[in-house]
């Protein structure tokens, strides 16, 4: 493994703790410095000393003694994509990488960008539904931030950003949920919709593409302004704790209802994964998603959910690239993909059902 | 079967957004979806990425009147923030009010700030300390200002030092400002 690869491996502790239904959560905040242009219409110059400026500021910051900076211009393709893949970055980051620089804590459970569509992007990450925790952690930060930079603030709009869709807060809160038992019961849709008015998003892709994806799903705020954090986030917190109880309500009457089909959708995909020898990534993480199942309903021991959230992790794209440290294409990835879960799953034990 | 809005591929990809019970519904094939980074997991789902800010402009409240601004200090118009979806400066919240306005009264809560640092903070955390979070919003921790705020508060302060016929004060606040300005170059 070169130094890229364990970096962005060692994140064991994070994927470990990851709960049934929340497979992770994060807050981001927004900020800008005053006196710069915003960063699409800055200079490479301007853009330069923003970065400096905010390195200088979030070296300075205790939280940051066991952390990573990386030059995003310093990456290969693979492995820039490998950091959106893990969520440390966004897909728009990684597009003009000039001046950008990412932060990032050993632990992955802080990572800054620098010089994104905002000049600063900061989130905190974990793999549990806890915003008291996240925000707290975040706000220090922020706090040593706005004490030490010229900070864009406006008393009436509050933070000031690039998009007026984030301005005031800055901050979007968003939560991973997985949910195959809503899905199987075909009530996604009626709950996204019903999200959807509470003024929260649901992402992923909709129509054709929806049930293929892992039954994974990110709930987040759409709206920044008006209300203070804290009512932002425990609003939200509110609506993922319904949803996880309309979860785990959907997979009793699953299991009551349909048990042989459940017990065969989760063994084809243990066969799958077990004699696989090419595999797409959707194919893949769809018979993950079914593995999280039965550990969760206890058909599998609860010691592999934090394995089994690694190994969705292992599997994507780039970082596949990443460990073999070479581009391959898209037929060599579903051939190192299969061998990787052939291996893992020859290692799991059989399914005990009940 | 739907049509991609953008190049008339069929659609494969259906969002529909609703805010503050509006609903907007783009249909795009995978090819368009990518190049308007709707598979972007940190933005937003889809709008004000480029190009896309035209179809969610088209679905928000426009305030006509906004078309000849320009900001001041770093040139952005209300057609360039069409075309990329984004301001160009803090300033433009100032020089763009009418756009801004018109753009946050149509897809945020609410006009004001109430979080962290604001003026209503307190009151909002009064409500939520129930919730076990730190009252963030109330706590108004030294934010470093800028020059421009900071003459603000300068000014403001003079200006009542003046009314209330503190004179000495108020010969002392206009130095510092005149400190202030001099040290920034600002005339």
């Amino acid at each position: 493994m070169n130094d890229f690869a364990k970096k962005l491996f060692q994140d064991s502790k994070l994927a470990k703790e990851t709960t049934p239904v929340v497979v992770s959560s994060r807050i981001r905040l927004a900020r800008n410095l005053a006196d710069f242009k915003f960063v699409k219409y800055a200079c490479k110059g301007d853009l330069h000393a923003v970065a400096e400026k905010c390195e200088k500021v979030l070296a300075s910051c205790p939280i940051f003694t066991n952390s990573t900076t990386i030059n995003m211009g310093d990456l290969l393709d693979y492995e820039k994509l490998s950091l959106v893949e893990r969520h440390l970055c966004s897909q728009e980051f990684i597009m003009e990488t000039n001046e950008s620089k990412l932060f990032f804590t050993d632990d992955h459970s802080i990572s800054i960008m620098i010089n994104e569509e905002d000049h600063l992007r900061m989130q905190v990450f974990r793999p549990d539904l806890n915003f008291k925790i996240m925000f707290d952690k975040i706000n220090a930060i922020d706090d040593h931030v706005s004490e030490n930079l010229n900070i864009a603030f406006d008393n009436r709009y509050g933070f000031l950003t690039a998009c007026p869709t984030n301005v005031g807060t800055g901050m979007r809160a968003s939560v991973m949920l997985h949910l195959p038992a809503l899905v199987i019961t075909k009530q996604i849709g009626n709950l996204i919709l019903a999200v959807q008015k509470l003024g929260f998003v649901v992402r992923g892709l909709f129509g054709e593409g929806s049930e293929a994806q892992g039954n994974f799903f990110q709930i987040s705020n759409q709206q920044t302004l008006g209300f203070a954090e804290v009512d932002i986030l425990s609003r939200l917190t509110q609506i993922i704790r319904s949803i996880i109880e309309y979860e785990l309500n959907a997979r009793e009457i699953v299991k009551k209802e349909r048990i042989i089909w459940l017990y065969d959708n989760i063994g084809r995909a243990l066969g799958i994964l077990r004699g696989c020898y090419c595999l797409t990534s959707i194919d893949a993480i769809n018979c993950i998603s079914l593995m999280m199942l039965a550990v969760d309903l206890g058909y599998l021991p609860n010691t592999l959910r934090g394995d089994l959230h690694q190994m969705m992790m292992k599997i994507q794209n780039s970082h596949i690239q990443v460990l073999e440290n070479r581009v391959l294409n898209a037929g060599e990835r579903d051939i190192k993909r299969a061998e990787f879960l052939r291996e893992f799953f020859a290692a799991v034990p059989n399914l005990k059902f009940d | 079967m739907e049509k991609c809005q953008f190049c008339g591929k069929p659609a494969t990809v259906h969002m529909t957004q609703v805010i503050n019970n509006k609903t907007t519904v783009i249909r795009m094939c995978n090819e368009c979806a990518a190049k308007h980074g709707l598979f972007d997991k940190e933005g937003l789902p889809f709008a004000m990425l480029s190009g896309l800010g035209e179809a969610l402009f088209s679905g928000m409240k426009q305030n006509l009147s906004a078309n000849g601004l320009i900001c001041s200090k770093c040139g952005c118009t209300p057609m360039s923030f069409k075309e990329t979806g984004r301001l160009g400066c803090p300033h433009c919240y100032k020089d763009l009010k009418l756009l801004i306005d018109g753009i946050i009264e149509s897809s945020q809560k609410g006009t004001i700030h109430k979080g962290k640092y604001s003026r209503e903070g307190t009151m909002a955390a009064t409500i939520n300390a129930t919730d076990g979070f730190t009252d963030t919003s109330a706590k108004r921790p030294t934010r470093k200002l800028s020059t421009e705020e900071k003459l603000n508060e300068l000014q403001e302060m003079l200006d009542a030092a003046v009314r209330a016929e503190q004179y000495e004060e108020a010969a002392r606040l206009r130095d510092e400002i005149k400190i202030l300005k001099g040290s920034e170059g600002i005339s």
